[in-house]
């Protein structure tokens, strides 16, 4: 009986170790790609802001190019740029610059990130429709998200609750630029971060379904997905000046403080069909459709 | 017995035996998993950091890993949950056992088990858009979200498992006790609460216990409906507040974390620390319903 036990146990102890085994070699480095090598299919994975861009992209692009078959995928800007250093990504899309870290690990993986800017998005600061407040300031905004203002009365609408602070996840490219554009004050305070109390939703609708259910609330979304559950608030850009409101216009020419631009990202310089799709993206067809989708085009076009 | 019955009842006591030991190797594949991705955390932060700081900034320069909001949230959302999970189930699983006529039984049972089989999302949906803003109407708080939420919801889908466990407990007492009292001129009432209840104490402890797991592993419910903001709840008031927990801090923000940083590194911590607790309390009930002579079986 006790042998058994023993020579059971013994199988069980195996097993885990051959298993163990598997899973260890299982992970081993990631497979490489000649840098620019030509492709018929091209793999776009990154972030779900642009996702909406890149779909459209896929089905205009298609109509032109029919041969040439583009696989579409969202999870987010780092998982793009992840898929990018395996290898699994010919394009990452991102809507955030690719950060320091990532280009060391694709470096060690013999990945080397080239930079597109494919189209600009502003983010607009959106409070309660009963809110009366019409203007901010990027300071104040900056204090607000921080945590160091928590009272509506210290920004120019007094007798309302303490301030609710509704942010994106840390996962999100949005979260990412709305901590450096407004909160760091563009790299000027970078000791600064969102206050913990701050409520952290997984998408921008999240936000905007809590902004517009919270009397003293105060949030943010992409340009896209604004409507009028919400009110908009005009943005005084940072050391003063004229307040502007977030639309396309203002954002293309400038006077809107809170703007970034979408990036897609290859391995080497682009050649084969990825440059043609790419320069097809930055060309007239493609910044149709960023307009389209309530985006913002690129200057030169 | 015949040769060939001989050589399939062999056949098959192996393959009964594997799957029993793969459980077992899954378990220990999956803890040896954790442990690979959640220590090299320990070059970033030091133990005493993670657990008792107060901060959770993952993606702030410097990081900060303070991981006591998160595991007092997640407390709170569970403790919450069973306060309104453990007398609403038991009083069910008494009705259905002890009280119900055998009809009612007949419909009451499924229908507790249909609550069981709800999407979680479901859960999360019924909060986010009418119980919560309903509660902030009602009790006049400043959002719509809140650990309470978190919690009623929570009670709702851990009620299935108290109540089915409980039952079992109650109707595994045996009948002569209940003879016996109701004999010494006791009421049903006085009954039930002074003999049967303590009687199978066990199965019912054992049946909060799983409960509990079921709540503190929730996650797609606690990430709609909490609120999601890392801060230390503060008393009681608390509770009407918004908290951030385990799991959602992992559903949150695994999408978009860099491979092997700090920060992925302290999720798969959170993962280890939610599977030491989901294993204790697992092991608790587990010992209990061995006492109670296996009423949960």
């Amino acid at each position: 009986m006790k042998d058994r036990v023993i020579r059971q146990s013994a199988a069980i102890a195996l097993c885990v170790a051959v298993g163990l085994a598997l899973f260890l070699a299982g992970c081993g480095g990631p497979a490489d790609r000649e840098p620019g090598a030509p492709a018929r299919t091209i793999s776009n994975i990154g972030s779900t802001t642009v996702l909406p861009l890149a779909d459209e992209w896929r089905a205009a692009f298609n109509k032109v190019h029919p041969g040439i078959e583009i696989a579409v995928s969202g999870g987010g800007s780092g998982t793009g740029i992840k898929a990018l250093i395996s290898g699994s990504a010919d394009i990452a899309n991102s809507s955030r610059e690719i950060k320091d870290k990532e280009v060391e690990q694709a470096r060690a993986a013999g990945v080397d990130p080239v930079e597109h800017v494919v189209a600009y998005d502003g983010i607009a600061v959106i409070v309660h429709p009963s809110n009366p407040l019409d203007t901010v300031s990027v300071e104040d905004l900056s204090a607000v998200f921080s945590g160091h203002i928590t009272d509506w009365g210290a920004i120019g609408a007094p007798g309302m609750n303490r301030i609710q602070v509704m942010s994106r996840d840390s996962a999100s490219g949005t979260y990412e630029a709305f901590k450096e554009l407004v909160i760091a004050l563009r790299g000027k305070d970078k000791s600064r971060d969102y206050a913990a109390s701050a409520l952290k939703q997984t998408s921008n609708q999240g936000v905007l379904a809590l902004v517009a259910q919270t009397k003293a609330a105060i949030g943010y979304v992409g340009l896209g997905y604004l409507d009028d559950t919400v009110k908009v608030l005009s943005v005084t850009p940072l050391g003063g000046g004229e307040s502007a409101t977030a639309t396309v216009g203002n954002i293309m020419d400038g006077s809107y403080a809170i703007s970034r631009a979408l990036y897609c990202y290859t391995n080497g310089e682009p050649s084969g069909v990825v440059k043609e799709y790419l320069d097809w993206i930055k060309g007239p067809e493609g910044q149709a459709i960023v307009e389209q989708l309530g985006f913002v085009p690129l200057k030169e076009s | 017995m015949s040769s060939a019955q001989r050589a399939w009842e062999w056949f098959v006591g192996k393959v009964i035996r594997l799957s029993g030991a793969m459980a077992i190797v899954f378990v220990i594949l999956i803890f040896a998993f954790l442990l690979r991705d959640a220590l090299p955390l320990l070059r970033s932060a030091s133990l005493r950091e993670i657990l008792l700081g107060d901060t959770w900034l993952p993606t702030s320069e410097p990081p900060k890993f303070g991981m006591l909001p998160l595991v007092l949230g997640s407390l709170y959302v569970t403790v919450g949950a069973l306060i309104i999970a453990v007398p609403l189930g038991l009083a069910t699983a008494a009705f259905i056992s002890e009280v119900a006529p055998r009809w009612i039984q007949e419909i009451l049972k499924p229908t507790v088990e249909v609550l069981a089989s709800i999407p979680s999302v479901v859960f999360g949906f019924l909060g986010l858009l009418l119980v919560g803003p309903w509660l902030m109407e009602l009790l006049d708080l400043p959002l719509p979200v809140f650990a309470g939420l978190g919690s009623l919801m929570l009670a709702f889908m851990a009620m299935p498992t108290i109540v089915s466990v409980a039952e079992d407990a109650i109707r595994s007492v045996p009948t002569a006790l209940r003879e016996n009292s109701l004999a010494l001129g006791a009421t049903r009432w006085q009954t039930i609460r002074r003999v049967v209840i303590p009687a199978a104490r066990s199965g019912i402890i054992a049946g909060t216990l799983l409960g509990l797991g079921r709540a503190i592993g929730e996650t797609m419910t606690v990430l709609m409906v909490t609120g999601n903001a890392a801060v230390i709840p503060e008393g009681l008031v608390g509770i009407l507040r918004p908290v951030r927990t385990l799991t959602a801090t992992i559903a949150g923000e695994m999408g978009e974390t860099a491979y092997a940083t700090p920060h992925y590194h302290a999720l798969f911590m959170i993962g280890l620390i939610l599977f030491v607790i989901t294993f204790l309390t697992n092991t608790i009930a587990d010992i209990a319903v061995r006492r109670s002579g296996g009423v949960a079986q």
